[in-house]
């Protein structure tokens, strides 16, 4: 019973923000909510395109759920996006001469290594400078907006316009799509079987016990002949190369078009959905499917009644705070006897 | 190259410098304060555009500067004391509650802006005006940039020496250092820790909400999302660069606002390097300002570790 509590309390106190946020911009909240579930559930499309909108934050939210686990704060998942499809733009728009499928197949690789090596270099700087992560993953992120920035103006632009975009990469060299008329891709399916090789990774593996023993308690790790400096890097190194992922599969299922607003904040959605889903790549899935909902519905919302999508960032930091807020309770009534003892 | 090397250029480059400086003074002095009571507020971002929002909209409605003052550092306060209450009382990871209240508090104010937006057009205020101090504001090339600046510019260089004065002179300083360090030993001397800690805390939301007004009201006139741009997690940066101390933090939000007025003038100078690489200057400062420091490690013992008294 008293599990339930919370989460009843939880799940009434945010759709009651919600509808004051609707109230507040002076529309009917039942009419929101009408549209809400019309957008998610009303057609094929829009469910659907649930699946789609989860894709990157799998990606990100994975990522972000094994550097947790290992103890590296990485809050640049959105820089690590970035540069993951500039790489995967690069070997699609580079090599015209190469069949699609290689050309798919190697930007996969490359937006793995490119995201990677954007967290590495922040891993590295935290273990052989003591630099904390926090404030670096965040810069990295507006100094990967850069580079992508510069390569649209530059030597990815497309010639034949003078948009900041680069040229459309060709369907041979995206990843297909599924059930046309949607926008169902293969990188939903990519990003869950990455979810499934990183669980068993973590759980089932050597490798992926000492990333963890390492995050959980670090001086034990050592003291066991773990080699924790290492394992904060393979952690920081997959984490950053799951997020180019999810640049990768937005580039090439989604967009076509290396832009400059890809990735539209997702890397700092993921944050709360690694915690969340409390780090588990199960619980990732179902958080980000959550998550595309809301997405979604409110996408529909502001179609319709021109309520602003902003609601879906309030209403997650919202979330976040109830869930950081759990422990009131239990910390109230230990206060309580520490006054009395 | 000839612009460079002008008397008028030096003294428009530092007034810029000065200007450009002063919100990241505002949020790093509270932020270093708050840090020094060990509570590390990743969600100055946060505290600083809520300052921003709630200062632009006080001054809007009212025509009130000083009104928009005060409101936008009472709303740096609420969220700063909101992250405390997550840290201190509920001892969540810091970092965790600021990245939560840098979305909560970023989306709540882009929200709240476009419904501003629909039914009032683009709001704008009058900026605050400049009030040269008469005598030292005609010392060349460095008068114009420090003495010929407004109100809440000299109130911080009120503030920056009263700290100093603060951290090297008095007790109360002492004690909050004492609680950053060790907040057992602080506890077992009869210090309040938690009290301290929030204390702290309000001085952070303060200085920050000051900081993210100041860019408004004292500078641009108009709000429009994430203005901040970042200046939030770059006055973390400061911090550290200016080694925790008030006039180093100084100092060190100086630099980076020379750079930032430096990339503006070289932008204007037509330098043919791509737009965004100015743009980014401030960023990449930051990354590699953090490098020159990383040897030496000024950070409280207990920054970011969660005090629990009852537990030995």
């Amino acid at each position: 019973m008293k599990k339930l509590i919370f989460p009843c309390v939880a799940v009434v106190s945010t759709l009651l923000v919600g509808a004051l946020l609707v109230v507040i911009a002076g529309a009917s909240p039942l009419l929101a909510a009408q549209y809400f579930l019309y957008g998610i559930l009303g057609n094929l499309n829009g469910f659907v395109e649930i699946l789609v909108k989860a894709t990157p934050l799998m990606f990100l939210g994975l990522g972000v759920a094994v550097a947790f686990r290992t103890g590296f704060f990485n809050i640049g998942g959105e820089g690590q996006l970035y540069m993951g499809a500039l790489a995967a733009a690069m070997v699609t728009l580079l090599l015209p001469g190469v069949p699609g499928a290689v050309r798919v197949l190697l930007a996969i690789a490359a937006s793995f290594a490119a995201g990677g090596l954007w967290a590495f270099l922040p891993a590295y700087l935290k273990n052989r400078l003591g630099i904390s992560e926090t404030v670096n993953t965040i810069m990295f992120n507006y100094i990967a907006t850069m580079f992508v920035g510069i390569s649209i103006r530059g030597f990815l632009q497309d010639p034949a316009d003078y948009l900041p975009q680069s040229a459309r990469i060709e369907e041979a060299a995206s990843l297909p799509l599924l059930l046309r008329p949607t926008r169902l891709h293969l990188g939903f399916f990519l990003a869950l079987l990455a979810v499934a090789v990183v669980w068993f990774i973590m759980q089932r593996t050597t490798v992926g016990f000492e990333l963890r023993i390492s995050g959980s308690n670090a001086r034990g790790a050592a003291c066991m002949g773990i080699p924790v400096r290492r394992s904060l890097l393979l952690s920081a190194v997959i984490s950053g190369g799951l997020a180019g992922l999810a640049g990768m599969s937005e580039l090439l299922g989604v967009q076509h078009r290396l832009l400059e607003n890809l990735s539209g904040g997702n890397g700092y959605t993921a944050i709360l959905i690694a915690l969340m889903a409390r780090n588990h790549p199960l619980g990732v899935v179902l958080v980000s499917l959550g998550f595309a909902a809301l997405q979604v519905g409110a996408a529909t919302m502001q179609r319709q009644m021109g309520i602003p999508n902003a609601i879906v960032s309030i209403l997650t930091g919202f979330i976040v705070l109830l869930i950081l807020c759990q422990g009131l309770a239990e910390i109230r009534r230990e206060r309580r006897k520490e006054r009395l003892g | 190259m000839q612009e460079f090397l002008t008397i008028g250029f030096l003294t428009t480059f530092l007034s810029a410098a000065v200007r450009t400086g002063m919100p990241l003074v505002c949020a790093a002095v509270g932020e270093d304060t708050s840090e020094k009571a060990g509570i590390i507020n990743v969600g100055l971002e946060a505290v600083m555009i809520a300052g921003a929002f709630s200062g632009f909209v006080a001054a809007f409605l009212t025509n009130s500067l000083a009104l928009g003052f005060l409101c936008g550092m009472a709303g740096g306060v609420a969220v700063s004391l909101l992250h405390a209450f997550l840290a201190v009382y509920l001892r969540q990871d810091q970092n965790v509650s600021g990245v939560a209240l840098n979305l909560l508090v970023t989306g709540i104010t882009s929200y709240l802006y476009l419904l501003i937006v629909n039914r009032y057009g683009m709001p704008q205020v009058e900026t605050l005006p400049a009030l040269p101090i008469p005598g030292l504001c005609r010392i060349p090339v460095l008068g114009e940039a420090l003495f010929n600046r407004d109100l809440v510019t000299y109130l911080l260089y009120v503030v920056i020496a009263a700290l100093v004065f603060f951290y090297r002179r008095t007790a109360w300083g002492m004690s909050l250092c004492a609680v950053g360090e060790n907040p057992r030993a602080a506890d077992t001397v009869g210090l309040p820790v938690y009290r301290i800690q929030y204390l702290a805390a309000a001085f952070n939301g303060l200085m920050a909400g000051l900081g993210g007004a100041y860019l408004i009201l004292g500078q641009l006139g108009v709000f429009y999302e994430n203005i901040t741009a970042g200046r939030g997690y770059i006055a973390l940066a400061v911090v550290v660069f200016g080694r925790r101390r008030p006039l180093g933090i100084l100092l060190a939000a100086l630099f980076f606002g020379a750079a930032d007025a430096l990339q503006f003038r070289l932008q204007a100078l037509g330098v043919a390097l791509p737009t965004q690489l100015f743009t980014s200057l401030p960023y990449i400062l930051t990354v590699l300002s953090l490098l020159l420091v990383a040897k030496r490690n000024t950070d409280p013992a207990w920054l970011g570790k969660p005090y629990v008294r009852s537990r030995r």
